[in-house]
């Protein structure tokens, strides 16, 4: 494979991860303009665990979405009982909040005479793991494509249990499900703090991919983006934030014909999906109708309605 | 069961509910009507925790209920449906009733079979649930798909699957031709006889009068008249409220 074709599809996958951070938090009905933030917080943490404490890179990633979490659980606390708007806002708020913090943030150490780690607005350099560790381009690539899979299987398994319809009940009426006996303040926070996580995952594999990290690659564009990636590509699965992402990073950015045009057609296509479709291309309708269509042509599928046959013997006849 | 002792809400400056007290007794029917703007889904938003009250208490097998949230009421066993049909229209029929099974006792399932598709007990309650409703045909469907009778029924559904011992039925024959008011009629019936107390709260007169045990009559926020159906249709007062003054009219 070609080093431009493993470097576009590195970033896919990297960007992924905070796309579905903030596909998750959409599902429950709160805009986030503040995923950056744990996706910033995820990296530096990460990317100081490796270099300036010589941690494996499996034990920085997890410390990344750790940490990231934590933030995005120590945030949602006061600002999940904002709705809409101010919840927008008090994201954005909070991102910007740490990425001038990031400016002033400054950790080195010398290690082999070399002076190593976050150093304000210039940013972290040398974060060198993937080469000190002889991993080639391909096997990180291979490694992103294997954490998102595992994701994946997440959402997968998220979606068939209670807690994914729970999310999407508080998503469409908070207060009907908070009728149907469900504590929303919990399940907010919950949401918030795995969107955290899974921003933190990609932030650290950001920040190994690039080797660099400043804060200025975590401005509200990445923020907006994110959002923009579940809100294009659909809200119905976790394949929607992904096929966002596809689309963006893998057709408008990469195409060289098409790269100057990118924030045009980008902007334009939120835009128009926006009236037109306002839950993406893959939106719950279209979910179900495939869900539907594969349960009629699949053997494995389990068949609907465990029941019919004896339908009046259950409740005796209907009243 | 549900003792409502001096309720009152204000909105600002309007009274929507005012000093009412209000009993329904277990395995009762009670019946609540009045004319538009009397405070009737009022009292069902206060009961069932979506506004605070101003003043009173709300007493709840003996436990004063009036600061807990709403969730924490359902888990104690109070339901409700509403008057203009609230359902999660993206999720399925049967995603509907699921999430809805949250009362203390379901809650005391096995927690990876409960988070992950349901005990089998679980399972056949929903299925039962939708076999009563008629609705088992569409279990696979969303519910924003639904035709209107079928999404009253799922609603009615869905209160019931929490298990309810109180259920507060908000305007539940709202929109029904006359034979779905009969199917209606015959469920609530079958309810009671389940050991189920009920709130109900409706303008068809007929269908109240036909399944209520007692029904009270409020007029501006304020109990004009409870008793037996017979006795509150012959209460002059009830009548003034409903049809105005003789000499107004």
């Amino acid at each position: 494979m070609d080093d431009y074709l493993i470097g576009v599809l590195s970033n896919i996958g990297v960007i992924s991860f905070i796309a579905l951070s903030a596909y998750l938090l959409l599902l429950t009905g709160e805009i986030s303009f503040g995923q950056q933030a744990f996706f910033a917080i995820g990296a530096y943490a990460a990317g100081i665990a490796t270099a300036l404490w010589g941690w494996p890179l499996a034990l920085a990633l997890v410390w990344g979405a750790a940490i990231g979490g934590a933030a995005a659980v120590l945030v949602g606390i006061p600002t999940l009982r904002l709705h809409g708007l101010y919840f927008a806002i008090a994201t954005l708020a909070f991102a910007e909040m740490v990425r001038i913090l990031f400016e002033l943030f400054r950790y080195q150490i010398t290690i082999d005479g070399e002076l190593v780690g976050p150093d304000g607005a210039d940013g972290f350099r040398n974060i060198r793991y993937i080469f000190d560790n002889n991993i080639d381009a391909f096997q990180f690539l291979l490694l992103i494509y294997a954490l998102l899979a595992v994701v994946l299987l997440g959402f997968v398994l998220l979606e068939r249990s209670r807690l994914g319809v729970i999310f999407r009940m508080i998503g469409e009426d908070e207060t009907l499900a908070g009728l149907q006996g469900v504590s929303i303040a919990h399940h907010k926070v919950l949401a918030a703090g795995i969107s955290g996580a899974l921003a933190g995952i990609g932030g650290g594999l950001y920040a190994h991919l690039t080797t660099y990290v400043e804060p200025r690659i975590f401005d509200v564009m990445l923020g907006v983006h994110s959002l923009a990636y579940g809100l294009i590509g659909g809200l119905g699965t976790a394949l929607g934030p992904l096929l966002g992402v596809l689309i963006d990073i893998g057709v408008l950015e990469s195409i060289r014909a098409l790269s100057g045009y990118r924030m045009i057609i980008f902007g334009g296509l939120v835009a128009l999906l926006l009236i037109v479709r306002p839950r993406g291309l893959l939106d719950e309708n279209v979910v179900h109708k495939i869900g539907r269509f594969w349960r009629r042509i699949s053997p494995w599928a389990r068949r609907p309605g465990l029941n019919t046959g004896n339908r009046n013997n259950l409740t005796g006849g209907r009243p | 069961m549900l003792d409502l002792q001096a309720v009152s809400k204000h909105f600002g400056g309007v009274r929507a509910v005012d000093g009412v007290d209000l009993t329904v007794a277990r395995g009762q029917i009670l019946g609540l009507i009045g004319p538009n703007g009397s405070g009737k889904s009022t009292i069902v938003n206060l009961i069932c925790g979506l506004f605070p009250l101003t003043s009173g208490r709300i007493v709840y097998n003996g436990a004063d209920i009036a600061d807990l949230p709403p969730h924490a009421r359902v888990t104690m066993g109070i339901a409700r449906t509403f008057q203009n049909i609230r359902l999660f229209g993206q999720l399925t029929v049967w995603q509907n009733l699921w999430v809805a099974q949250n009362s203390s006792e379901q809650r005391k399932q096995n927690f990876l079979k409960r988070w992950l598709g349901g005990s089998r007990s679980a399972r056949e309650e929903i299925d039962r649930t939708l076999e009563f409703f008629d609705l088992a045909h569409k279990r696979d469907e969303l519910a924003g798909n639904l035709a209107f009778g079928e999404q009253r029924r799922l609603e009615f559904a869905r209160a019931l699957s929490a298990k309810p011992a109180l259920l507060l039925l908000d305007e539940p024959a709202a929109g029904m031709n006359a034979e779905e008011i009969d199917q209606l009629d015959g469920r609530i019936r079958r309810m009671r006889q389940d050991g189920i107390t009920v709130l109900l709260i409706e303008h068809h007169v007929e269908l109240v009068m036909s399944v209520a045990d007692r029904i009270a009559v409020l007029n501006f926020g304020q109990k004009i008249a409870e008793g037996t159906p017979a006795a509150v249709q012959a209460n002059p007062v009830v009548r003034e409220a409903y049809l105005g003054t003789a000499a107004a009219a």
